[in-house]
This record gives structure tokens, C-alpha cells and sequence, in this order.
């Protein structure tokens, strides 16, 4: 290795997965963490113990097992609070995934602040899950959707971002860290809003374990994230809301849990967070994800950061010194992610080619097929990294796509 | 070279994906349908001619996507050309057998056919997909 310098959080141990062979005898290359990252002992062994020894339903029964369940997933809130700097645990609703936190945000918020003709304001970088759910209150309600263009560095432009805004924006929602790119949002774009008095909404599926995250810091008005890209389960997704908003906005799926008093003739509701958890929650997940945190807090975000800006960095430069490599996006700086194409040669191909070699990477649209056709593209590679992640294996990819370009182009 | 990336992409897979036969559009044509891979963004149109005798006169298609979805297409046209619709439908089957690793046994196609280059898809589940693309299209456009 040509590197000097090799910081190495000396974690892959904790990962069980990374000691697989891949065809029986390549080590496994997991390049593909923001799609979802592995699973640290901890979490494993603690979910696996929740089930053994504690389980049973959250907030319902007054037995022993419903108390030691209930004190986890309470637990596991009071974890994502700090996690978020949130002011409150009553700003944290665990959902199923981030897009459910979406979704929820986009039809109460339209439920209780907007009508037809009302403006909502995204980029063209965002996830389809940033995308959809506000598509359906264009389709259902009539509500206009503006998108903020992107530079070639793969930044929202903030100039065309501020030119959207009219007296009829409701809302703003951004991805905080593109999936695509690893750049991450301009802060400017979150003072436009506050400035101009717009909640905004930030899709923290890729930042929230890559970036130290404080949502007071930011000053956003909704945050979600998902537990299964954080080393956490799949089934956990967490919603922050300020207090303000979230109680104003009106419950978004009723059932148990969600309400105050029940009578044939109608409802009240529960107080937050729970008015917006309705039926038994991913109770293990939830749990899981805050053994998550820990693991992360363990390490440290400033570690966590530096490894994963170091090794993003050397791979980018390794990738900038191929002629047959294309990298989307500018040389400015990135997290933990980057999207390139080998020229003339499909990303589906070139993904086959590494997996075989024990490389798993990402090949596709990413979910963002608007971002695609803007590219002109049909598909992208997408590298990116975690904890888990050394030179050695950038490395040994490189080495690898020399051999994959070889092999196509023969 | 690892043998699963040989079979996979043997040299005729690899000659069509660069150059597919058959692209473009059929003019004149009777039935058409597009495929589309929601999972990669992959899509093709496919039109071809039916004749009153029920065989596929002509047959085209245009897209893009990778050189297994590529290469599926084009060989898939040159197949199918000529053919009576019921064998068609023959060797439709046959062929989602052979890609989807199906041990069952083939009635139309067998080694010596060009599309059993396409055999090694097998080994990688998540490229079944790409190479069907066009024959689902296919299935659907006789549906239509």
C-alpha cells in the first residue's frame, strides 16, 4: 500500500459476517453500507436475548416480561434522543423504516397545514422515498412540487433552490447526505427556510451514521432515519419531529397504542410520541437499534468520521487516476459514498464481475432514476463505506476493475 | 478467470451485448409491448410482425440495458423469427427453465442452440431478471 497513513478502527471482529467466503474462498469486500450495513455482535447477541428472555408486548400488560420489554424500547428511545440531540423523548417516533417516517410527515403535514395548490420543495438528487410520497399529494390533493437543480459537484444549487420559494411553499424536504454522490447539504439551504419560516425535512438515511447528527445544531424540523443502515435491525426507522409540529399534526394510522379513550362514538389520543405509533411497534428493532447507537457512541464519532473520510478520500484519488473510470459528481468532498462508471461497460456487469471476486458492490439506479436521466446515465457503481472498511480492500478493488475492464473490453 | 464469470459471460453473450442483432423497430408491425427492470432501470421496446399463418416474420427490438439483458434480446430475435407462434411459446418456456436454473426438462432448445449460452445466469439469481426482460416482453405483447 502506498499510504503512509492507515488508521484502522479494528472492528472487523465484531462484524461475524465479514469472516465469510464468498464462493467458498474469496474474502468478503462490503462495499455496499449504505444500501445496509452489517450487524456488529453486539446487536445480534442483545436482539437474540431480548427474544430469549425478556419478550413480550410493549405498553400493555403489567407482568414482569411486559415491564423488562417495555423498559427496552423505552430505553432504546431515550438513546435515539441523545443520538439526535432532540429536546425531548416525545420528539422521537420509531417507525418501521425512514420511508414510513416520510410518509407520515408528508400526509399529516398536508392534513393539517395545506390545501390544493400549496408548494412543496425538493431537489432532483433525492431518494425515490423522498420522492413518492409527496407525488401522491401532487396525484390526490393537487399540491405542486418544485425541484431544486444540482451542480455538477452534485450540490443542490442554492441560488435555484432560494428562486423556488413563493408565498404558497409549505414545505422542504432534502436528502441531508445523497446517496449517490456522499455529498452532503449545503447548510445554507436549512437557513433559507428558517429564514423564510418553511419546515424543513431532512432524509438522514445515509448521514445519520457517518455524520454526528444534532438536529438543534441544524436546525431542520423533521429528521428520519432508518435502524438497518446505522448497523442496526431492518424494521426500525426513526421519525424526529419538534413538539411543535408533531402535535399539531393529526395521528397517521389509528390502532392500539395511539389512543387516549375509546367509545363507539369516537376517539382521543395518545400524547406523543405514542398518537403516532400505532399497533405494536418493532419492539426487538427498536431495541436493536439503540444497542446500535451504543456501538457507534463505542467507536466515536470522531474516529468513525476521520477512518471514513480517510479511506472515501483514497479511494476517490485511486479512482481519479483511472482513464476508464468515470466518477459522478465533483472532487469535493464526500462521505463515505461515490458513484462511477467503467466506460462502456454496464454497472450490472461490473458488479457480477466483483462478486465473484468477494466484492459486494451496488449497481443500479440507486432509487433515484430522476438523478439518473439528469446524469445520463442508465445506471451507476456505487461504492461506500463503513466502520468495517480498510485501504487494503480499496486496494484490492482497484485491482479488480483493472480485471473486470480487461475482461469486457477484451 | 473464474469459471462462474466464463459461463456467464461467454464469448457470444458478449459479442451480442456489443452489438445486438435485431435493434431497432419493426416496420411494419402488429404487436409490440415494453420491458422494463424496475430493480435496475434497464427497459426495452419490442415490436414484431404476426402474419395471418401465425408466424413472426420479423421481429425487432431497441433499448438499453446491460450486455446480459443486451444479448438476451438479440439472440432471442433471431430465435424466435420465422417462427410459428406455438413453438414460440415453446421455446418461451423452455428458455425461463434453463436461466432460472428449473431442473425441468427442455422440450425445444437444447446445446447446440445459441440462446443455451445463456445457461450460466443461473449461477447468479439476481441476473435472471435481465435476461427474461425481453421475453417477458414477448409474452406480454401476445397477450395484448
Amino acid at each position: 500500500m502506498d499510504n503512509s497513513k492507515t488508521l484502522n478502527l479494528n472492528v472487523r471482529k465484531d462484524f461475524p459476517i465479514l469472516s465469510k467466503k464468498i464462493l467458498e474462498k474469496k474474502d468478503l469486500i462490503y462495499f455496499d453500507t449504505a444500501a445496509s450495513a452489517q450487524k456488529p455482535n453486539t446487536v445480534i447477541n442483545e436482539t437474540n436475548d431480548f427474544y430469549k428472555n425478556h419478550y413480550s408486548n410493549v405498553s400493555r400488560g403489567v407482568h414482569t416480561l411486559s415491564v423488562e420489554s417495555t423498559f427496552r424500547y423505552e430505553d432504546a428511545r431515550k438513546k435515539v434522543q441523545k443520538f439526535l440531540n432532540a429536546r425531548s423523548e416525545n420528539e422521537i417516533i420509531f417507525t418501521k423504516s425512514a420511508t414510513e417516517g416520510i410518509n407520515l410527515v408528508a400526509q399529516t403535514f398536508y392534513e393539517k397545514f395545506m390545501q390544493k395548490g400549496d408548494e412543496v420543495i425538493l431537489s432532483l438528487i433525492e431518494h425515490h422515498s423522498n420522492l413518492i410520497p409527496w407525488f401522491f399529494l401532487r396525484d390526490k390533493y393537487g399540491v405542486v412540487l418544485k425541484f431544486a437543480n444540482i451542480q455538477t459537484s452534485g450540490e443542490i444549487d442554492i441560488d435555484h433552490f432560494n428562486s423556488l420559494f413563493t408565498n404558497k411553499t409549505k414545505i422542504v424536504s432534502l436528502t441531508h447526505l445523497s446517496n449517490v454522490f456522499g455529498t452532503e447539504l449545503n447548510e445554507k439551504a436549512i437557513s433559507i427556510c428558517k429564514d423564510k419560516n418553511i419546515p424543513i425535512l431532512l432524509d438522514g438515511c445515509q448521514s445519520a451514521a457517518h455524520l454526528k447528527i444534532d438536529v438543534q445544531k441544524l436546525g431542520c424540523d423533521f429528521f428520519v432515519f432508518s435502524g438497518h443502515k446505522t448497523y442496526g435491525p431492518a424494521g426500525i426507522g426513526v421519525l424526529y419531529g419538534t413538539e411543535n409540529l408533531l402535535s399539531e399534526m393529526p395521528p397517521y394510522q389509528g390502532g392500539g397504542g395511539m389512543i387516549g379513550d375509546v367509545s363507539l362514538e369516537g376517539a382521543s389520543y395518545a400524547e406523543l410520541p405514542a398518537k403516532y405509533e400505532a399497533g405494536t411497534p418493532p419492539l426487538v428493532e427498536a431495541h436493536g437499534l439503540g444497542i446500535a447507537i451504543d456501538y457507534m457512541n463505542k467507536i466515536g464519532f470522531d474516529n468513525i468520521i476521520e477512518h471514513e473520510n480517510e479511506i472515501t478520500k483514497y479511494a476517490f484519488n485511486k479512482l481519479n487516476e483511472i482513464d476508464f473510470i468515470e466518477i459522478h459528481g465533483g472532487d469535493n468532498k464526500r462521505n463515505s459514498i461515490i458513484s462511477f462508471n467503467i466506460k462502456n461497460v454496464h454497472s450490472h456487469e461490473v458488479s457480477s464481475f466483483l462478486d465473484v471476486e468477494g466484492i459486494a458492490i451496488r449497481a443500479g439506479h440507486h432509487c433515484c432514476q430522476p438523478l439518473m436521466k439528469h446524469l445520463g446515465v442508465n445506471s451507476t457503481a456505487r461504492l461506500s463505506f463503513g466502520v468495517y472498511n480498510s485501504l487494503e480492500e480499496v486496494d484490492k478493488f482497484v485491482i479488480a476493475l483493472h480485471k473486470c475492464k480487461e475482461f469486457f473490453n477484451k | 478467470m473464474n469459471d462462474l464469470i466464463n459461463d456467464l459471460y461467454q464469448e457470444i453473450i458478449l459479442d451480442h451485448g456489443r452489438e445486438p442483432r435485431n435493434f431497432g423497430e419493426c416496420e411494419p408491425h402488429n404487436k409490440s409491448a415494453d420491458g422494463h427492470n424496475p430493480l435496475c432501470g434497464d427497459n426495452l421496446k419490442l415490436t414484431f410482425l404476426l402474419n395471418d399463418q401465425n408466424i413472426i416474420e420479423d421481429i425487432k427490438f431497441t433499448g438499453e440495458g446491460c450486455a446480459i439483458s443486451l444479448a438476451s434480446a438479440s439472440l432471442m430475435t433471431e430465435k424466435l423469427k420465422g417462427k410459428k407462434i406455438e413453438v414460440a411459446e415453446e421455446i418461451f418456456k423452455d428458455f425461463t427453465n434453463l436461466v432460472s436454473g428449473s431442473d425441468e426438462d427442455l422440450k425445444v432448445l437444447n446445446e447446440e442452440d445459441s440462446l443455451y449460452a445463456l445457461k450460466g445466469v443461473g449461477g447468479f439469481p439476481m441476473r435472471v431478471k435481465c435476461a427474461t426482460m425481453a421475453w417477458h416482453a414477448f409474452n406480454q405483447a401476445l397477450k395484448d
